[in-house]
């Protein structure tokens, strides 16, 4: 325990190669550190995450008999876990570690103003010392991980994962919303790049689950409550056709809710004509040797395909990605049909036929003469269906510079994948965050794309971001890895940033049981008169109720009043600061 | 050189102090994302950490106002979005007193600001950090009127 002991702390400053250092000099800041209160060594170095800055630091932890470590470098939600790992191997608590972000938050976002930048970089390392000093060392908890898994939603991501849990021997509560597993891809006709049908690529693996001992498959059947922490979860789940609600305990989740294919209504005519309709719908068509019309069931001659409808839309919130399964899937449907009908054409603004085997796709369009027709963004094609429910489109053909007008029996939108309509409610009950365009986000883009902020919560599939089945599959497999991991490890670390009543202090006026969202906070009624007491495992570390305590009888670990305050007091009540900012 | 000519050079030369108090969840991270999409912004406010905005207490926006900050700005998760479900509200509801009261200490309440931004609201976050910049610049440093 170092509470008793002198703070010494070791100010590590890095270059992030010309990361930081284009914008911030770096020696500066280092050099100012120095001379902070409780500084005993300070230095600045190319890559702090490397080998070689992870040496360093444990070498002047021994050397300096450092403890404290303030690493001045990139988002702490990025590198927080490594240098924590490096402080404990040097022999420190890892709650003795603090890291500036000079990064994200100083040298990217200030690039045209090195001097301003080094200016806030120096406070910032200055802050964070402060606060270094007053950092206490915490407990190491670890709790068991149940091995059970909840995965939400049996579309083809959901049921992969149950699959590849189960067979690794644990047990997985499936939950559908609908009365049938298999979800979009079960509905489809024809899936790319391989000619099969989505049921006879869900088929084995519907087997597998149903017949899968570990497996418990509740159909129509919704998540409705949601609590605990990694390892020890309880899931409510409700059943839509009995309203019975049953509870179960898990020690992982797997979101899987996938998307929702967009009603383009409002484009293109959708919703005038019978025969304007989806690529989804094209797809859910019941399959046949000819391509009938919806409208009157006579064969289709001429096909006209759109893509990007209601993806790739600057500035219209929803609809700002690029929906990337389209380009693909439109030049599979437009290479098979056009051996059924006369003519197909293709209107695309960009074609981006990205994936294993899916240039393959576009160049059998290609050479069965499908005609691909570019417009341009900013002025897209423009459907009229006429009194007597003629398709008419026309629209500006970018390559030959001429205006084109052609007069199809059947139009198919290739439409966006969007989230469902209830994402927000899922979000909020797994607290996921989500992306501008509504799809939930991973912990960290590149480097855990599968997990989220929420430990034990996983998420997979196109609940993440629109993407093809394929894709789906691998997140699915690999979310289900990290159920695994955490499952078969049995117990995992988790967090000692938790509240703690000093019972001395308190008033017994109640206030912080309301303000805790999670009611973690009860009376002790063994106590007389009765104190407000804690339950650790079911504090989130929020602190709300830190800052709703009247009585200041309230300690918010690792974030404590006098932490918070250290690093306001460091920023305005320096020396140098009172002196230039002084004034009536 | 003359006196005046210093004093407002001195003008010039001063530049708001803002304390931020970013929450882990929303707005440090769109915060962090700022910074990976180099959306630029004005380099004066310093900020600090919390895991909620509702861990703010009445005492965080006090005391730097105190200590002779320009101005205080707190962004977090927006209502309903709140990674601890509603701590974010109980710091709305802590909001309008605080206003109230600082109005009674002599401060103007355009010195505080309390915005949403999510962790992915880059561009919100940049241009609140902006616009708060800027209206602080403009009642000038740091001093108490009463009316």
């Amino acid at each position: 325990m170092a509470e008793n002991t002198e703070p010494r702390i070791g100010v590590f400053v890095c270059h992030c190669g010309h990361n930081i250092a284009g914008s911030v000099d770096v020696e500066r800041v280092a050099k100012a550190a120095e001379s902070f209160p409780n500084v005993v060594y300070s230095t600045h170095e190319m890559f702090m995450c490397s080998d070689a800055g992870q040496a360093l630091i444990r070498e002047k932890v021994r050397e300096k008999n450092l403890n404290r470590v303030v690493v001045a470098s990139c988002s702490p939600r990025m590198h927080e876990p490594t240098f924590r790992r490096v402080v404990e191997e040097a022999g420190l608590n890892r709650y003795l570690f603090e890291q500036v972000n000079l990064r994200e938050h100083v040298s990217w976002c200030h690039m045209r103003e090195p001097e301003k930048a080094t200016e806030k970089a120096i406070d910032l390392v200055r802050m964070s010392v402060a606060r270094a000093a007053q950092l206490e060392h915490l407990p190491v908890k670890t709790v068991k991980v149940l091995p059970r898994t909840l995965v939400v939603g049996g579309g083809i991501a959901g049921l992969r994962a149950a699959c590849d849990i189960a067979d690794r021997g644990f047990e997985v509560v499936l939950v559908e919303r609908q009365s049938k597993l298999g979800g979009h891809v079960a509905k489809w006709t024809h899936l790319f790049p391989a000619d099969e049908s989505g049921w006879q690529v869900i088929a084995p693996l519907l087997r597998n689950v149903t017949r899968h001992p570990l497996i418990k498959v509740l159909t129509d059947s919704q998540v409705v409550g949601f609590e605990g922490y990694i390892g020890n979860f309880v899931a409510r789940v409700k059943n839509l056709k009995t309203g019975k609600e049953e509870s179960y305990e898990v020690g992982t989740v797997i979101v899987a809710t996938g998307f929702e294919p967009f009603k383009p209504y409002g484009y293109y005519g959708y919703g005038e004509s019978k025969d304007i309709v989806t690529l989804a719908e094209l797809q859910e068509l019941r399959p046949r040797e000819d391509l009938l019309r919806p409208s009157d069931g006579k064969p289709v001659k001429k096909l006209v395909f759109i893509g990007c409808v209601g993806s790739r839309e600057p500035g219209k919130p929803g609809h700002e990605h690029c929906s990337r399964h389209c380009c693909s899937a439109v030049a599979k449907a437009a290479s098979d049909l056009r051996d059924r009908v006369d003519e197909v054409l293709i209107l695309y603004q960009d074609i981006r036929t990205y994936g294993r085997g899916h240039e393959e796709l576009y160049r059998l369009a290609r050479s069965k003469h499908v005609i691909y027709s570019k417009f341009p963004r900013d002025n897209k094609p423009e459907v009229t269906v006429t009194k007597s429910g003629k398709i008419r489109v026309t629209w500006h053909d970018v390559l030959s510079g001429d205006d084109m007008m052609y007069e199809p029996d059947m139009l198919v939108l290739a439409s966006a994948m969007v989230p469902p309509p209830d994402a927000a409610d899922v979000s909020k009950l797994f607290s996921l965050t989500r992306s501008g365009d509504g799809f939930f986000n991973p912990e960290h883009i590149k480097l855990a794309p599968l997990t989220t902020h929420t430990a034990g919560v996983m998420i997979a599939g196109a609940a993440q971001a629109a993407k093809n089945a394929s894709e789906s599959v691998i997140d699915a497999s690999g979310a289900a890895a990290k159920a695994v991991g955490l499952m078969a490890r049995g117990e995992v670390e988790i967090e000692s940033t938790v509240s703690h009543v000093i019972s001395e202090l308190c008033s017994s006026c109640r206030t912080c049981v309301t303000a805790c969202p999670y009611g973690a906070i009860s009376m002790d009624n063994s106590r007389d008169p009765p104190v407000a007491l804690v339950t650790e495992a079911k504090c989130h570390g929020c602190g709300t109720c830190a800052a709703a305590c009247p009585s200041s009888a309230i300690v918010m670990y690792h974030s404590t009043d006098q932490q918070i305050m250290a690093m306001v007091e460091a920023f305005l009540c320096t020396p140098t600061a009172v002196a230039g900012g002084g004034g009536s | 050189m003359t006196t005046p000519e210093k004093s407002s050079d001195d003008q010039q030369k001063w530049e708001p102090r803002i304390v931020a108090f970013c929450c882990n969840w929303c707005s440090y991270a769109g915060a962090d994302l700022a910074g990976t999409s180099r959306i630029q912004y004005p380099p004066n406010a310093r900020i600090i950490r919390v895991n909620c905005t509702g861990r703010i207490s009445p005492d965080f926006i006090l005391a730097p106002l105190e200590m002779g900050a320009d101005g205080v700005l707190v962004s977090g998760c927006h209502p309903g979005d709140c990674h601890y479900t509603s701590g974010n509200l109980k710091l709305r509801a802590r909001w309008a007193l605080l206003e109230s009261a600082i109005e009674q200490a002599g401060i103007d309440p355009r010195r505080i600001r309390l915005q949403w931004a999510s962790a992915s609201e880059a561009q919100i976050f940049a241009d609140g950090v902006r616009m708060f910049t800027e209206q602080v610049r403009r009642l000038g440093p740091m001093r108490r009127v009463w009316r």
